[in-house]
């Protein structure tokens, strides 16, 4: 009995996904637990498993394809059963469930059911092209000599030169010239505006030594990457402020509970990054203003802290939230923290606390790579991000004019200066080294 | 129509005659002799003196035309001369006794009335106001060259002007009286009360009327004198400059102190011919044209034949007609019998008459008979008479070689000034009154019964859900018309508006509902049926300085008035030289259903004539506001209007029409909804099928069409429709106007030009069919409809997927209809 796959739910708002890359192809044979594709949300990407045992039947769409949830991706089953029945609704109903998605593929279609896009050369006929479609094909680069008419008497117009322009190579002027010249082939998508073939693109495809660099298409969560660390950028008023705590209370308290977990009085390990969240979520607590949205006409002030944890993956940077952060304990803390982190690396972290708007502050820690001071980029709406830094030793008042070397940790704090003034942030920055230079349990 | 005449069958049905008074002919039989203790010795010189100058200016031209030179000088004159030589006498008659305040409107052969006005007018100015006059007409560019090297008085200078102006305007210099642009037939100088002379024969007829009409309405001193030939009585348009000015309302319903006539004498210059047609005997059947007055009004217009020949009996006519006038017994009709030596021009053979007839005249010269009554009274001697003509023949040859030196007297310079004729065409003023008086009102404006009306009617078509006020609660375009030329009475005292049925009915479309009760009779009233004297009394109104909308019921009447508005109308502004304005705004309410000569938007007509201004809203924002503009400029405008709009309320203007004061530029077209994927250009009512046809483009075939209103024909401003079609590649223009020939070709044609590069096809006009308009009941196989715009889109522009077409726009057919004529 054939089973289908599903493109599987992704949290409640999520209503399409990217297929990433298939690893298995029609006609393997599977098994369970076998992943068979990689999909992609607008925050994170997934793997699909194999729930049944079989040979894959047939696979419905392609790398690339954004396909909605819950609709059938693929069949598993016996060699030789029908899979008529798990085609996604008869094809017609995945493009009006998403007609927008499938916009591409539906011009497509179009273009090739309806238009007799190229047309014969050996035509005597005089060739009859409105001024405006002749215009558009030089813009788009489109030979319209190639191209057939659907205006009156056959004339060619501006539609028919766009038609052309999706399937047709759209080469420059100067390439074309260069390519009769020289014998040279033209690609199908050129470097050039609009994709046209430049003469540049004539002289890279024809080099002995081929191309000496790989364009690869974005991920889609490096695209949303891109556009909201950009967007954080270019829509709000960012600086950041430096500070360094003495490191010396947590070192020692780090120490201890290294201790406790060897001797097995407690089960989770404590980092010095959970201790640092800890105390920030003390401080946090001691300045609402920090722990807030900032959205434009108003700022929202939240009663609980739900704290970001920016997270290196292989797939890029992700941020997911641990909620009510301040009602756990230390070792709750980093217990959640722990776990958030390794579900983003595998990428089967809920969507949902992947949402900017999930945490109401992030803390960014990039001490384990030695970097000493940073700037990091707030996630909008929050209104700040901690980023922390290495521990370095630094002279130091021991007290009774000694001088020493004592280790300190750097603080680098982002905050929109929309939403928080630089005294304010100065004192909620002090007040994070107050907590982590006397925390204590 | 006014209630307060009753009709009594019993009076109207009596059996009885109508016994007509005897019409005097040449009643007047004195010579010199018998008058000469009532005239001085200078007077009967000037007399004298004034027939010469007349007699040599005109043997002048004749030497010219005929053989290229005169008194040794050569020069040739191209242009028309129609000379009057043998009228010398009923020219000054005519004028002898009319103050520089009385106007004459003449006819192509006019310039022996243009020097005896200006003659007569120059004896009765101060050397003060003859100065002023000379030094502030075109700044004193038509006075310099004859100033320079004056010796004598200022009378004596303003006579060489007077000469040198006219003369200089029929070689069409720019030192003429109106730059010449107006030439021999239709030079004129306001200053002495010489209005607009005309080339088509009997113009005058009506606009002198209107020009007495302003006299009237306008409380003006003066008289006005319509110089027509006798051979223009035949014409329609002086029998309606003549039944007009006949009006019984005048006497009868016109109060206080605009009750009486008209104070416009019709002087028939009767040289017995027009051209060569004799009209005594072969063209009219009047045998005398006196007789005519006794056909118009109960008064037979005080009509009398006078001998022309005898200037003391012309004089002696004009005395007691104005006595007349002065009572307001107007309009007069003079029969003044003259002859003409000369031939209609210098090219006329005289094939039509005989030697003997010209030669029997001749004996008869009323310069010869006076010269020799005033030799035989010892009022003057041969020697002073011979010294009157020697020393006209002198300043004749002075002003011929000043006129004909190119540069004392250039012709204007259009090489170097390509614009100068351009700019000339309209006068492109903003004037809120075209006198500064109190506007005479029968109660304040708010009092007004429509005005009140109004202030409770919804000012835009939809209210809060979208949906559409009842036509009695909406404000419609009608009322935006309503309002428009209510306000302007109440700021321009001069404003009047007549036409078929505009007091009391409040038109025949009930746009001035409401005005007969704000106006007093003589700034709103019916005329008669008879839209030549409509709109010819207009423009004489307007030229003398008031503002007037005149009212053409159906566009289809402007056959009726063709030559005043085509001809008349359009080009007296240019003709002289800017001297004249022309506020006239004809209303023209453009119709439907009512058949093949109630239904033809001749719109097209009206814009190939330059001169011009042409518009049609289609809306009350945009009728309202066009039309204060019209009102608040010195220009003629056809206002159009669609009877198919006149309940329509506004429906783009989303405030609503205001109900303040507001301009709407002329020449603006107006996107009424946007688009991208074709534009659709409309005139007039035409608005509202695109409309339509926009709707379902969108519907059915996923086509956003943008609407355009052109709202005006002429002026037009190009660049936002070639904005519009940069934008969309396509342009469909629609209107009611018949294709052929039709306005939107031109704007086609200049797009073509203009945007040819953005087109991704020809534009492509949907007019209606070149047929009869049919009754109402067929008219969807005349007038463009939604299905014809879209089935021309689908056929001509861009193929509609799935689309079935139900008229035939092919190409094959298109020759077809053409090759018919169809």
């Amino acid at each position: 009995m054939a089973v289908p796959v599903i493109m599987p739910r992704q949290g409640q708002s999520v209503e399409t996904c990217i297929i990433g890359e298939w690893y298995k192809k029609k006609g393997d044979e599977v098994k369970v637990g076998d992943i068979l594709f990689s999909y992609e949300t607008d925050k994170a990407s997934f793997e699909e498993e194999a729930k049944e045992e079989g040979i894959l039947l047939e696979v419905f769409f392609e790398e690339g394809d954004e396909v909605p949830v819950l609709v059938n991706v693929a069949v598993i089953g016996a060699a030789g059963e029908s899979i008529d029945e798990f085609k996604p609704g008869g094809g017609d109903d995945v493009q009006q469930a998403d007609v927008a998605a499938q916009e591409e593929i539906v011009v497509e279609t179009e273009v090739k059911e309806e238009t007799v896009v190229v047309r014969e050369a050996n035509s005597d006929e005089r060739l009859k092209i409105s001024p405006r479609a002749k215009n558009t094909a030089e813009k788009l680069g489109v030979d319209y000599q190639k191209v057939t008419g659907t205006g009156p008497e056959g004339r060619i117009i501006e539609r028919d030169v766009e038609a052309a322009a999706k399937v047709l190579p759209r080469v420059t002027p100067l390439a074309k010239e260069i390519a009769k010249e020289e014998d040279l082939q033209t690609v199908t998508t050129g470097t050039g505006m609009g994709g046209r073939v430049t003469s540049a693109d004539l002289v890279t495809t024809n080099q002995v030594y081929g191309d000496d660099f790989e364009i690869k298409k974005l991920p889609n969560i490096r695209k949303l990457i891109a556009k909201a660390m950009h967007s954080s950028l270019q829509n709000s008023a960012q600086l950041t402020h430096h500070m360094g705590a003495d490191a010396r209370n947590i070192m020692a308290l780090r120490k201890s509970f290294k201790k406790k977990l060897e001797e097995g009085t407690i089960s989770q390990n404590i980092t010095i990054n959970d201790l640092v969240c800890f105390a920030v979520i003390k401080a946090l607590k001691n300045f609402p203003q920090v722990n807030s949205h900032f959205l434009g006409d108003s700022v929202k002030y939240f009663n609980k802290v739900h704290l970001g944890l920016a997270v290196d993956t292989d797939r890029g940077l992700m941020v997911p939230a641990v909620r009510n952060a301040d009602d756990l304990s230390i070792e709750g803390l980093a217990s959640q923290m722990k776990t958030v982190a390794e579900q983003c690396r595998k990428g089967s972290v809920n969507p949902e606390l992947l949402n900017p708007e999930a945490a109401s502050f992030t803390v960014s820690n990039l001490g384990n790579y030695g970097v000493e001071m940073f700037t990091p980029v707030i996630n909008l709406p929050q209104s700040a991000i901690l980023g922390v830094c290495t521990i370095v030793p630094r002279p130091t008042d021991l007290g009774g004019g000694v001088y020493g070397f004592a280790p300190f940790m750097g603080l680098s704090l982002t905050y929109d200066h929309r939403s928080l003034d630089g005294g304010e942030a100065t004192l909620f920055l002090a007040e994070i080294r107050k907590q982590i230079e006397n925390l204590s349990f | 129509m006014p209630k307060v005449q009753f009709i009594d069958p019993t009076e109207v049905r009596k059996a009885g005659q109508i016994d007509l008074k005897p019409i005097p002919v040449n009643q007047y039989q004195k010579s010199v002799a018998d008058e000469k203790d009532n005239y001085s010795k200078e007077e009967l010189m000037g007399i004298y003196h004034d027939m010469v100058v007349i007699r040599e200016f005109e043997t002048m031209l004749n030497l010219i035309k005929t053989t290229g030179e005169y008194q040794g000088i050569a020069y040739n004159h191209p242009g028309p001369a129609h000379l009057s030589i043998g009228q010398e006498a009923a020219a000054v008659g005519m004028a002898y006794t009319l103050d520089v305040d009385d106007y004459i409107f003449g006819s192509h052969r006019s310039h022996g009335e243009i020097l005896a006005k200006g003659l007569s007018a120059i004896k009765k100015l101060s050397d003060e106001q003859l100065t002023e006059i000379m030094d502030t007409h075109f700044d004193g560019a038509t006075a310099a060259p004859v100033k320079k090297d004056h010796k004598g008085s200022v009378r004596e200078l303003a006579i060489k002007f007077l000469l040198y102006g006219t003369l200089a305007e029929i070689f069409a210099r720019e030192t003429g009286f109106n730059k010449g642009l107006g030439g021999s037939m239709h030079a004129f100088f306001t200053p002495f009360g010489v209005y607009p002379n005309n080339a088509i024969v009997g113009g005058s007829g009506d606009i002198a009327v209107g020009a007495a009409l302003y006299k009237k309405v306008n409380k003006k001193d003066g008289i006005v004198v319509a110089n027509i030939g006798d051979a223009s009585m035949a014409c329609g348009p002086v029998w309606e400059g003549l039944s007009f000015a006949a009006m019984d309302q005048f006497e009868q319903l016109w109060e206080g102190a605009m009750k009486g006539g008209l104070p416009v004498v019709f002087n028939i210059m009767n040289n017995q011919y027009g051209m060569g047609g004799q009209t005594c005997g072969e063209t009219m059947g009047y045998n005398v044209a006196a007789r005519i007055g006794a056909g118009v009004n109960d008064d037979q217009m005080h009509a009398e034949r006078v001998d022309g020949y005898n200037p003391l009996a012309v004089i002696d006519a004009y005395k007691r007609k104005r006595e007349l006038l002065a009572q307001g017994k107007g309009p007069v009709l003079l029969d003044v019998l003259t002859y003409r030596y000369s031939g209609h021009s210098p090219s006329d053979a005289s094939s039509y008459r005989s030697k003997e007839e010209v030669e029997a005249w001749e004996a008869n010269d009323s310069i010869a008979w006076f010269g020799a009554e005033l030799e035989k009274t010892g009022i003057a001697t041969a020697e002073e008479l011979e010294q009157i003509k020697s020393a006209t023949a002198e300043l004749m040859a002075y002003t011929m070689t000043l006129s004909i030196d190119d540069k004392v007297s250039p012709h204007m310079d259009v090489e170097k000034h390509p614009e100068l004729l351009g700019d000339m065409m309209f006068s492109n003023e903003s004037v809120d009154k075209m006198e500064d008086r109190e506007p005479e009102v029968n109660h304040p404006y708010e009092e007004n019964p429509r005005v009140k009306q109004l202030a409770k009617k919804e000012r835009f078509m939809f209210n809060g859900d979208g949906k559409p006020f009842s036509k009695i609660k909406m404000y419609a375009y009608r009322d935006a018309i309503f309002e428009a030329i209510a306000d302007r009475f109440y700021k321009d005292p001069t404003l009047v508006a007549y036409g078929e049925e505009n007091r009391d009915w409040g038109g025949a479309f009930a746009v001035y509902r409401g005005l007969t009760e704000a106006l007093p009779y003589h700034r709103l009233f019916n005329s008669p049926i008879s839209e030549a004297s409509i709109i010819g009394t207009a423009i004489g109104y307007a030229m003398c300085g008031g503002r007037v909308i005149p009212e053409i019921m159906y566009c289809d009447f402007l056959g009726r008035c063709g030559d005043e508005v085509f001809n008349q109308l359009p080009k007296w502004q240019a003709m002289s030289g800017n001297v004249i304005k022309m506020p006239v705004v004809i209303r023209v309410s453009v119709g439907s259903k009512y058949g093949a000569q109630h239904s033809q938007d001749w719109t097209s007509l009206c814009a190939h004539i330059p001169g011009l201004k042409v518009v049609f809203p289609s809306t009350p924002y945009d009728a309202k506001g066009l039309m204060n503009t019209a009102l608040q400029g010195t220009d003629p405008v056809i206002f159009f209007e669609s009877q198919r709009l006149y309940d329509m309320g506004e429906q783009f203007h989303k405030e609503g029409v205001p109900e303040g004061y507001y301009e709407i530029p002329m020449g603006e077209p107006d996107v009424k909804r946007e688009g991208k994927d074709v534009t659709i250009l409309t005139i007039g009512a035409t608005l509202y099928r695109a409309l339509e046809a926009a709707d379902e483009l969108e519907e059915k075939y996923g086509m956003s069409a943008e609407v355009i209103d052109a709202r005006t024909l002429v002026p037009f401003n190009y660049e936002e429709v070639i904005e519009s079609v940069k934008k969309t590649g396509r342009l469909v223009l629609s209107s009611d106007a018949s294709a052929r020939g039709s306005y939107l070709n031109d704007i086609a044609r200049n797009i073509t030009e203009m945007a040819f590069d953005y087109l991704d096809a020809p534009p492509v006009v949907v007019g209606s069919r070149n047929w009869i308009t049919p009754a109402f009941e067929l008219e969807e196989y005349f007038f463009p409809q939604k299905e014809w715009i879209i089935d021309a889109i689908h056929e001509k522009i861009v193929p509609l997927k799935g689309h079935v077409v139900k008229n035939n726009f092919t190409k094959n057919e298109q020759i077809r209809r053409n090759k018919l004529g169809v």
